[in-house]
């Protein structure tokens, strides 16, 4: 009984767009031309016999492979330096967390304004030290790294709290022996807490990959996808087409395949963490 | 197990250097709204200039960001109160559930919340378009309460589930019926959670920029969209879109000193991006 207004409102503002969306991956609609027409599975063999999706597809991951990576390697040795320091933790970790609060329209223009050509506070800095600065929004490597880090400026400090407060969970008496056997602090992250809090590891890598993939607001701010389409992803990609081109049906069908693609990525991940942490969950 | 002064100090360094280095786009974001164009655009940056109020002034009065952030208010809130209360409902019913039942329909809604935004996006679109509902307020909360439910359920069941079942048995064998028990035992019992649940789901419909871009119009901006206008386009208006940029993060920091203590279980559960 106490399901049934959220249920209601689900099927209605979530399920039925969601079937909706199917229904029009099979038109071919176009709310420009105004043209509407059913085609099956034309839009799908279309985008999957396509350059660009292709390339957009390998793009998004490459950069939420990057993005991710860098996020959990900074956010693991933070919060480990966090748990071994015994003062000052509470206020670093609320200044460290701040970014990642901030609304991601405004993070994105916060870094716009460092990375700019020209004006921006690193080519200035740059200038000043007597290098000449490259282009950081508009050449496609630089344009990719940058992006790389925008994800990174603002979603580590996600991964730094819920790390730190994962390793504060590891049993004490454990780490204590080990200290006692003359284990350095290396061996002690990597031996023993590393491996302590592992489901809680890729839970949290699960979570921001799915997260980094289907991310839009940054990228469209700091690049929206160029230059040319060298940051396009596939998210920037279904936004264009939708709202700029106006291929609605060909948008949603590329939205189900983003779906398709996440939902396949994380149902292996469930199944190699159900297979290695039986019980666990 | 504690680290002797001679490693601790530099740790400390360390890392006051990282969050330094962090928090330098915010600080300089700041500094430059209160610039004149002029050392704005100064090359080397300038540290040392005579700050000016006249773009904080000029971008939130003369350009009428107050307007949007009405808008934006009148937007999360009225997703928070809708999304809030049904959605404490729905926890609740499911903590009381056998843990068999009410798995599976946890994992659907976990898995909703991992629907693209973008794929929402388009139905939203040509269903708000078909119904003439573009630029208008309703469209709008609708389509946040879509991305906030799965989430506010979530969060609100991890505090029911604190709550010992025997404290409602106890109710219901007093004879109170099961609205009572809910309104009168177990909402009572969860208060600190809902205010939690309710915050931060204002917080990511605040934050929340792609639905509103599609979505809104010149009437129903939220300031996300607003900003995204100004400050992407154009680096003349750089003084003035850090200006409004500082003024939309101050609300986020009240927010933060407010939820401090939650931040992990809200955002284990994904609560800023939704």
């Amino acid at each position: 009984m106490f399901l049934i207004p959220s249920a209601t409102t689900l099927a209605a503002v979530l399920l039925y767009p969601l079937g909706y969306a199917i229904y029009l991956s099979l038109f071919n609609y176009d709310l420009g031309a105004g043209i509407e027409r059913f085609i099956g599975l034309g839009n799908y063999g279309a985008l999957l016999s396509e350059a660009r999706f292709w390339d957009s597809l390998q793009r998004t991951v490459g950069i939420v492979s990057a993005a991710v990576a860098l996020e959990f390697s900074l956010g693991l040795l933070v919060a480990y330096g966090l748990y071994r320091l015994s003062f000052g933790v509470r206020t670093l970790n609320l200044l460290m967390f701040m970014p990642n609060i901030i609304t991601p329209v405004v993070a994105a223009l916060f870094l716009r304004w460092i990375f700019i050509g020209r004006w921006g506070l690193l080519s200035g800095i740059l200038i000043s030290l007597g290098i000449f600065p490259p282009d950081f929004l508009g050449d496609p490597g630089w344009a990719r790294a940058t992006v790389v880090l925008a994800d990174a400026w603002q979603f580590t400090p996600f991964m730094i709290l819920v790390l730190y407060a994962g390793l504060n969970t590891v049993d004490q008496s454990q780490i204590e022996a080990a200290a006692i056997d003359g284990a350095g602090a290396w061996t002690l992250l990597f031996r023993i807490m590393v491996p302590a809090i592992r489901p809680l590891i890729l839970f949290v890598l699960a979570i921001r990959m799915m997260d980094a993939f289907r991310f839009f607001d940054q990228i469209y701010v700091l690049t929206a996808g160029g230059p040319g389409t060298a940051t396009e992803t596939i998210t920037l990609y279904t936004y264009s087409l939708a709202f700029r081109l106006l291929q609605v049906g060909k948008a949603s069908a590329l939205g189900m395949l983003t779906l398709l693609i996440v939902a396949g990525a994380i149902a292996t991940m469930i199944a190699v963490l159900y297979r290695r942490e039986k019980g666990s969950f | 197990m504690r680290l002797r002064r001679r490693v601790e100090v530099p740790l400390f360094l360390l890392l006051c250097a990282f969050t330094a280095v962090n928090l330098t786009p915010v600080g300089w974001a700041v500094l430059t709204s209160f610039k004149h164009p002029v050392d704005a655009f100064a090359v080397p940056p300038k540290l040392i200039f005579t700050p000016t109020f006249e773009f904080h002034y000029e971008v939130w009065v003369e350009k009428a960001f107050w307007h949007y952030l009405i808008n934006s208010v009148i937007i999360s809130a009225s997703t928070v109160v809708v999304s809030v209360s049904i959605g404490t409902m729905a926890a609740y019913g499911l903590s009381r559930l056998a843990s068999r039942t009410s798995r599976g329909v946890l994992f659907g809604i976990l898995s909703m919340r991992m629907f693209p935004h973008i794929l929402l996006a388009i139905p939203f679109f040509v269903l708000a378009k078909w119904l003439g509902l573009i630029n208008t307020y309703p469209a709008m909360i609708l389509a946040l309460i879509a991305i906030n439910q799965p989430f506010t359920i979530w969060l609100m069941r991890s505090f029911f589930l604190d709550v010992p079942a025997e404290i409602y048995e106890a109710a219901e064998i007093d004879g109170c019926g099961s609205w009572q028990v809910f309104a009168c035992v177990a909402v009572p019992l969860v208060r600190p959670g809902v205010w939690v649940t309710a915050l931060f789901s204002l917080l990511l419909a605040y934050n929340e920029f792609l639905l509103a871009l599609v979505l809104t119009g010149p009437a129903t901006k939220t300031l996300p969209v607003a900003l995204a206008e100004y400050g992407a386009e154009d680096i003349n208006y750089w003084t003035l879109s850090a200006a409004a940029a500082v003024g939309i993060m101050l609300p986020i920091l009240v927010f933060m000193m407010l939820l401090q203590r939650h931040l992990v279980r809200g955002l284990a559960l994904g609560a800023v991006k939704g």
